[in-house]
């Protein structure tokens, strides 16, 4: 077997189209769920009566449920609705907002445990030490208690990212053009569907990766005021070096030394 | 200047404060001893409004009125006319030294930046780390967050500040620059009302020692007095144990 490799050309040349409608499902779903995940996270860890029920079934509804699933009810179900209420034009309409719809709804569910698990990892006494300072409990939020909890969110948002990307190659069940929707075209006129479909593999490795590093560097940016990762000693998270620091431990010092060293 | 009356919380049918009275005078220099569990922290949490009282009466800047009562407007005056040293420093994570302390300034007081960064300045000078300004918190040792952590009180220039064991988290080496920084507050006429187990501070710096147990006061006065001659027995067998492990 050999793979045509000028028809993947042509495929990746074809595909191409589909990466900024990829793109932009997952920037308008992520730029919509991302202020609604920090509202909704905030309904749960304050408990506000009534509203922290509604969250916490809409996140077991869209987090028990498969995103096909998903897909195909609202996909079936606005058409026809919006049909009763604007007339034919319904069915007009870009299917991208449906994609739109769904990844939103999806990302909004997933965002809200992260931002809940974040929100809770600052310490209750960055909040009290605002009080203090006379902020009122909004100001110490917005400046004190967001800021470090985003910072912590953003190794989970990345991963809720990375997901979305992949999970928006579920668009074309919608009829999206997306670049799974035009390589799985192509690949149908021609019958060279495992050379369309590493394409595929290829475009999305690469977006994967680029949001990838897109999220490292704001990591490093932003996590400017951590204690940095270098002096941690024990588990040693870069995959290229399988050597642990080897630990060393002085059972012979001096008094001076032990106050000297005591201090760091 | 401040008085609490009759100041009662409990938490779950519990009863942490059973009615405790002071009285603070400018430029007192106090300290509250006692026994853990005798409800010390929660009443500087309590005056200072960072948990709801469930009776008493405050008198302080203004607000004259029993503490069920204070509105929104109550709250913001008392919190803006106290400073509060925390135990565990508390300062914001994602600040620098600097910031932590022009962040009250400029947020809650409304002062310019520019200016907000002098008063800034002037108060790391008074605890000795002005060449620590731009780092954060993470880079600093628990001493010098402690004294960050006092600047920050400082700078806002409250009627009082309280300290909540203020020397309790540190490593015992680094307990001293800290006590330093808060003799010389002393020295210089700030009134402190001061949480702690440093038996020496006590004695040394305040002008009244108050000693709780069980969420009452069970004696205070004249440091002098209350170290050498109290006159509860609670009192002598809290100094009796507590000056056995010094």
């Amino acid at each position: 077997m050999s793979l045509n490799t000028d028809f993947m050309v042509k495929v990746a040349q074809t595909a191409i189209q589909g990466v900024p409608v990829t793109l932009q499902i997952v920037l308008v779903a992520l730029l919509i769920s991302l202020p609604i995940g920090v509202l909704f996270a905030l309904i749960r860890i304050y408990r506000i009566k009534g509203l922290e029920l509604i969250v916490k079934f809409y996140v077991s509804l869209v987090r028990g449920t498969p995103i096909i699933a998903q897909i195909l009810i609202v996909y079936s179900a606005f058409p026809s609705l919006l049909n009763m209420m604007i007339g034919k034009a319904a069915f007009s309409i870009n299917p991208i907002y449906y994609a739109y719809i769904v990844f939103t709804l999806n990302s909004i569910a997933t965002l809200t445990e992260v931002f809940r698990s974040a929100l809770q990892t600052v310490d209750k006494g960055q909040m009290e030490a605002g009080l203090m300072v006379g902020m009122q409990p909004r100001q110490a939020f917005w400046r004190i208690i967001l800021p470090q909890a985003l910072i912590s969110a953003l190794p989970n948002i990345a991963n809720a990212t990375l997901y979305l990307i992949k999970n928006s190659s579920l668009a074309f069940i919608m009829s999206v053009k997306d670049i799974t929707a035009i390589a799985k075209t192509e690949a149908a006129f021609n019958y060279n569907f495992l050379e369309a479909y590493l394409v595929v593999w290829v475009y999305y490795l690469i977006i994967c990766y680029g949001a990838e590093i897109i999220f490292n560097l704001l990591e490093r940016y932003f996590s400017k005021y951590r204690r940095s990762a270098k002096r941690t000693t024990g588990f040693n998270w870069n995959p290229f070096s399988i050597k642990q620091p080897k630990l060393v431990v002085k059972t012979d010092l001096a008094e001076s030394e032990r106050t000297n060293n005591a201090h760091n | 200047m401040l008085t609490i009356e009759g100041l009662k919380k409990g938490y779950e049918g519990n009863e942490i404060l059973k009615g405790i009275s002071i009285d603070v005078n400018k430029g007192d220099v106090i300290s509250i001893i006692g026994p853990s569990g005798s409800g010390k922290t929660t009443l500087l949490r309590t005056i200072t409004t960072l948990e709801a009282a469930d009776g008493g009466h405050i008198t302080f800047a203004g607000v004259d009125k029993d503490f069920e009562k204070l509105n929104g407007k109550d709250i913001n005056t008392i919190r803006r006319n106290v400073g509060f040293v925390f135990q565990n420093y508390n300062l914001f994570n994602n600040k620098t030294a600097l910031q932590n302390i022009t962040e009250g300034l400029i947020v809650a007081r409304k002062v310019k930046k520019s200016e907000a960064e002098k008063i800034a300045l002037d108060a790391l000078e008074r605890v000795g780390l002005s060449d620590r300004k731009n780092h954060y918190p993470s880079q600093l040792s628990g001493g010098q967050q402690q004294r960050v952590g006092i600047a920050r009180a400082i700078a806002l220039n409250p009627e009082v500040i309280f300290f909540d064991e203020p020397t309790s988290a540190l490593d015992p080496e680094l307990v001293g620059e800290v006590l330093k920084v808060m003799q010389d507050l002393a020295n210089s006429g700030t009134t402190m009302v001061v949480v702690t187990h440093q038996m020496s501070f006590a004695r040394d710096v305040s002008n009244r020692v108050i000693f709780m147990a069980d969420g009452h006061i069970v004696e205070q006065g004249d440091p002098k007095k209350i170290f050498e001659n109290p006159s509860e027995e609670r009192t002598k067998k809290f100094l009796t144990d507590i000056l056995a492990n010094v």
